[in-house]
């Protein structure tokens, strides 16, 4: 869409110098509108749908990506098996996890060093909505996982005592389903798992994990081998030098990531949604222009005589084709902000998708950005300008003499 | 129908109009018929009449977690079952993401067996082969002409789940009773075993062919019931319940695309319902000299309603026109990220809901400037210049 | 001529309301119309002749009184009968002749046809029967636009006249036209009240025009002033 804008820009450079250099009135267009104010209103009303689908569609991939994009920080990184891609399908025996903890790039606190053995597994739950069940992400993780994930709070309860089945569950997933209450139990791995804690992962990818202590998990699971490892490294800085560190450590066999680049990598899970999006968008933007062109070329017609005496009275072609385009400017912002105001709406309401890498579901909410809205009402914009050109245009060239003659 | 030319003429009144409206009809009108379409290609994956005497039996837990392979033992016992195959999704990806398509480390023997529907039609010599090779590999008829495999050509897929990347000969290349079936690869389950030591002896699920549809309840319960004090407890379902399951990950999905499948409809309304008001108001006058000639509501309700309804089976028509031209490019693209979208079509169901629909829009979009037509006084309608 | 009156109008009174006020329009009207009659409604505008017209044509309703027209006591036909009435005994002439731009000059004067059971073929005779007696048969297949305003106005008549009505009311038939085209429908609706017998009642302000009337009727702020005999 940037590229349309730079294409048209030349041409709203015009209609801006136009309107100053030699006004037609913008207040005579915004009358002329509310003359019509059905038509006006039906025109925008239909503009509007589409400015509000195009922004809640895209939405909805903002609000994924935030999931992942904030799930990141910049001077750690994940360790997982070459070529796995995601955690899920990653083995790290214990003793490679020994040399790792062990780095001298690793970053300390007071209890050690700043690197979480980590485990996940997927697990099945029933939804809310009683509409069936949706896998979930478990992870088994060690106590600096928890401090080394700064946007996860603690909302309710404690934090889970290592050694006991016990876990703790992000608050946004409490409501899409069920058995998920403080001090209600699930059963898996063989196990009964209470929760004790809820928390709050502030709109990050950990919104959609259930966590629990890593060496229980493993237990219950029979497992040898851990799935990942989050670490901490002194700076941002450290990253490429322990991802070349782990690379040439003969031992190891292991890939580092980033973290940000690990989750931003997830976002894929949102190219179904860009998509559809994205054709959603093209075919309502045709047929919204339809729409505007057919109002403005009713609006030109009724309007032939007044379009005669603004020619005698000396305003030129040009101008009055600004002053339609102008008018259709007009109308497509109305439905813009009409859209946008629709849209705002569903700002906030949770919601969730398969990601397909993870077989696994991620909560997230859509989340209405104001560059989203920006986008929403430059969109109606452009129907504005590709939808009242050829009108405007056809209002220029109106012989004055069947101007004069009217209807 | 002697009003038909006249419904006809004022249509064309307005030529640009006319073709505006209808075109705008028309894009929303694919736009609807391409997302209903998806939504209907994804139900029939959970509908599929070919797998009603199969049923699925997955790990208790989760999809992710497997199950020991000597389960089919038992389960081959059991009277019902007519064959029984160790199935396990490999999601190898053969040189880029991009190219998808789905593929299974199979229990070679049982294969044909299980997929009786969907494997019709092989050469026996192909087969023997695939049995006698531990690296080959069947693959249905469009997958191999997609990527011009032919037999005994080697390629390699990288699992994205599995730590080991398979190089696989085609030894046998099967036809199916619909395209999309022929798109599936199988190999030999062994060669998972051997190349991935954590799944020795172990998959993800049995596939179980049942004798007859009508012994599938009491098999999945009985299968459920003798594992379910094992350690590791199964849990069985029909093969398009486990379908549904997959499909129910996209749950959101389907929400959001009847919503706006709904707020398209609404926009189409409004749209058609302006075009015919302008119509509509631009001919008081000769619709009052209707009415004192002697028009009745009803014929003067009938002959602006015939064209609403012209204008939206003309959109309609086109628009289904449009959403059909574009179905194939919808496959391919979209059939690389949702994989069940490779079976896009656009059916005749949902054609017809669609077009329903729309006539329904055309219908309702009319009838509200139409009949305030007919209540208006004649005389004020006369005087109106 | 005979004395049996077409139109009845007793105590007739019209009003319209702007807001809650009352404005009215005409008020008790008494008169009589014979079959055959040829009348000219005239007076200053405001005077209520047009709304005395659209009243007798049966396209408006009166406030009170009694309206018979052609045996038919019009206040109690609902809208549909009234239609049906319409069809059967009224052909209306405009004064900015009102075709359906869309269709042919043949098709708008088969119009008032397609509201009877008549076929393809008898509706063509029908047709071309009127069009002859307008003369305007070589102007069949064009549109509105493409005839001059008299030859629109002859198309208006013919069909007017082409469902056979008994009575004929027309307003301003001549108001849009130049004279000699005027003087041209006045003559060719004159022949139609000589020649078939039809009931004319014509609106106008032109004194030329209602000189072809057989009586004048002058309305003077909504009550009947009087009625004039035209002498010849």
């Amino acid at each position: 869409m940037t590229v349309l804008y730079v294409i048209l820009m030349p041409y709203l450079a015009w209609l801006t110098w136009a309107a100053i250099r030699y006004p037609v009135p913008l207040s005579y267009n915004w009358r002329s509108l509310w003359q019509r104010k059905v038509s006006t209103l039906s025109t925008a009303g239909a503009i509007g749908v589409v400015v509000a689908i195009f922004v809640v569609v895209l939405s909805l991939d903002q609000g994924l990506s935030r999931a992942f994009v904030s799930s990141g920080r910049g001077d750690q990184a994940i360790v997982i098996r070459p070529n796995s891609r995601v955690e899920l399908s990653s083995t790290i025996e214990r003793d490679k996890m020994r040399i790792l903890k062990t780095s001298p790039l690793v970053a300390e606190d007071a209890t050690g060093p700043l690197v979480s053995s980590e485990c996940v597994v997927v697990r099945s739950l029933d939804k809310a909505d009683g509409d069936g069940s949706s896998n979930v992400t478990v992870r088994g993780l060690e106590p600096p996982g928890i401090r080394m994930r700064d946007q996860v709070r603690l909302v309710q309860g404690r934090w889970m005592t290592p050694g006991l089945n016990e876990m703790l569950v992000p608050r946004r997933m409490q409501g899409r389903f069920t058995g998920l209450g403080l001090g209600q139990k699930q059963t898996f791995g063989g196990r009964t798992w209470e929760v004790v804690g809820i928390f709050d992962g502030g709109g990050s990818a950990f919104d959609s994990e259930i966590w629990v202590d890593v060496v229980t998990l493993m237990q219950a699971y029979k497992r040898t081998m851990f799935s990942s490892a989050l670490v901490r490294l002194r700076g941002a800085a450290q990253v490429p030098g322990f991802a070349q560190m782990v690379d040439q450590d003969k031992r190891l066999k292991l890939e580092v990531r980033a973290e940000p680049d690990y989750y931003a990598e997830q976002t894929e899970a949102g190219q179904p949604i860009r998509i559809l999006g994205n054709l959603i968008t093209v075919i309502l933007t045709v047929g919204a222009i339809f729409a505007a062109m057919n109002t403005m070329y009713a609006s030109v017609a009724s309007r032939t005589q007044e379009i005669g005496t603004l020619r005698a009275l000396g305003f030129r072609q040009l101008e009055i084709m600004a002053s339609f385009q102008w008018e259709a400017l007009m109308l497509c912002a109305l439905g813009g902000v009409a859209g946008v105001l629709l849209s705002l709406g569903f700002n906030g309401i949770q919601t969730g998708a398969t990601n397909f890498q993870t077989f696994s579901d991620v909560s997230f909410a859509f989340l209405i950005t104001p560059s989203l809205m920006a986008k929403g009402l430059a969109f109606s914009l452009f129907m504005g300008l590709a939808g009242g050109g050829l009108p405007a245009w056809r209002a220029s060239h109106i012989p004055l003499t069947e101007a004069m003659k009217g209807g | 129908m002697k009003f038909l030319h006249l419904i006809l003429r004022s249509f064309f009144r307005s030529k640009r109009r006319t073709v505006l409206t209808i075109l705008s009809i028309t894009v929303s009108v694919a736009l609807i018929a391409i997302l209903q379409s998806v939504l209907a290609t994804l139900d029939g994956f959970a509908n599929n009449p070919d797998a009603s005497n199969r049923i699925v039996v997955r790990h208790k837990v989760s999809i992710t977690n497997m199950l020991p392979m000597r389960y089919e033992d038992w389960i081959r016992q059991q009277p019902e079952v007519e064959a029984v195959m160790g199935l396990q999704w490999f999601q190898g990806v053969y040189i880029d993401r991009r190219n998808f398509f789905p593929n299974f480390a199979s229990e070679a023997e049982y294969v044909t067996a299980i997929f009786k529907e969907e494997i019709v039609d092989y050469s026996d010599a192909q087969y023997r082969d695939f049995l006698r090779d531990r690296n080959g590999c069947i693959v249905g008829k469009a997958l191999a002409d997609k990527f011009g495999w032919k037999i005994g050509d080697v390629i390699s897929l990288q699992s994205e789940i599995f730590p080991i990347t398979v190089r696989l000969t085609v030894r046998c290349i099967f036809r199916s009773k619909r395209p999309a079936d022929e798109m599936g690869l199988h190999f030999n389950y062994k060669l998972l075993e051997e190349g991935v030591f954590y799944m020795k002896g172990r998959t993800g699920n049995f596939f179980v062919r049942v004798r007859h549809p009508d012994d599938v309840p009491k098999l999945i319960e009985r299968i459920d019931r003798h594992f379910r004090d094992a350690v590791e407890p199964t849990f069985s379902e029909t093969e398009n319940a486990f379908q549904l399951e997959f499909l129910k990950m996209m749950g959101n999905y389907t929400t959001i695309i009847q919503m706006i499948t709904g707020a398209v409809l609404v926009a189409i309304l409004i749209v058609t319902a302006n075009t015919m008001a302008m119509a509509i108001r631009e001919r008081t006058i000769e619709i009052s000299v209707f009415r004192a000639m002697g028009f009745r509501t009803g014929q003067i309700l009938l002959l602006l309603m015939g064209e609403g309804v012209l204008l939206s089976i003309l959109g309609g028509v086109f628009g289904l026109g449009l959403a059909w031209a574009m179905a194939g490019a919808i496959r391919n693209v979209a059939g690389t990220f949702l994989p069940y979208l490779q079976n896009f079509t656009i059916d005749f169901g949902t054609m017809a809901l669609c077009f329903q629909a729309t006539l329904g829009v055309g219908v309702l979009s009319t009838f509200i400037p139409a009949y305030r037509a007919t209540r208006r006084p004649i005389v004020d309608g006369l005087r109106s210049l | 001529m005979n004395g049996e009156p077409i139109i009845r109008l007793r105590r007739l009174a019209k009003s319209y309301y702007r807001e809650t006020l009352e404005i009215p329009v005409l008020q008790g009207i008494d008169l009589d119309i014979p079959a055959g009659g040829y009348y000219a409604l005239m007076g200053p505008s405001g005077s209520g002749k047009t709304t005395l017209l659209n009243l007798i044509a049966g396209i408006d309703r009166p406030s009170a009184g009694e309206l018979d027209v052609c045996g038919f006591a019009l206040n109690g036909l609902d809208d549909d009968e009234l239609a049906a009435w319409r069809s059967a005994y009224v052909g209306f002439i405009f004064q900015n002749y009102n075709l359906v731009p869309v269709l042919t000059a043949f098709e708008n004067v088969e119009l008032p046809l397609l509201l009877t059971p008549m076929g393809r073929r008898e509706r063509r005779e029908r047709v071309v029967e009127a069009m002859e007696r307008v003369n305007l048969m070589d102007r069949m297949e064009n549109y509105p636009r493409q005839l001059s305003g008299g030859q629109e106005q002859r198309v208006a008549v013919a069909r007017a006249i082409v469902s056979n009505p008994e009575l004929l009311v027309a307003d301003e038939p001549t108001g849009a036209l130049d004279a000699k085209n005027a003087e041209e429908i006045m003559a060719l609706l004159e022949g139609l009240n000589r020649d078939l017998g039809k009931t004319i009642v014509m609106v106008t302000h032109d004194p030329k025009a209602a000189h072809h009337a057989r009586h004048q009727i002058h309305l003077e702020k909504g009550v009947l002033d009087r009625t004039v005999e035209v002498n010849r």
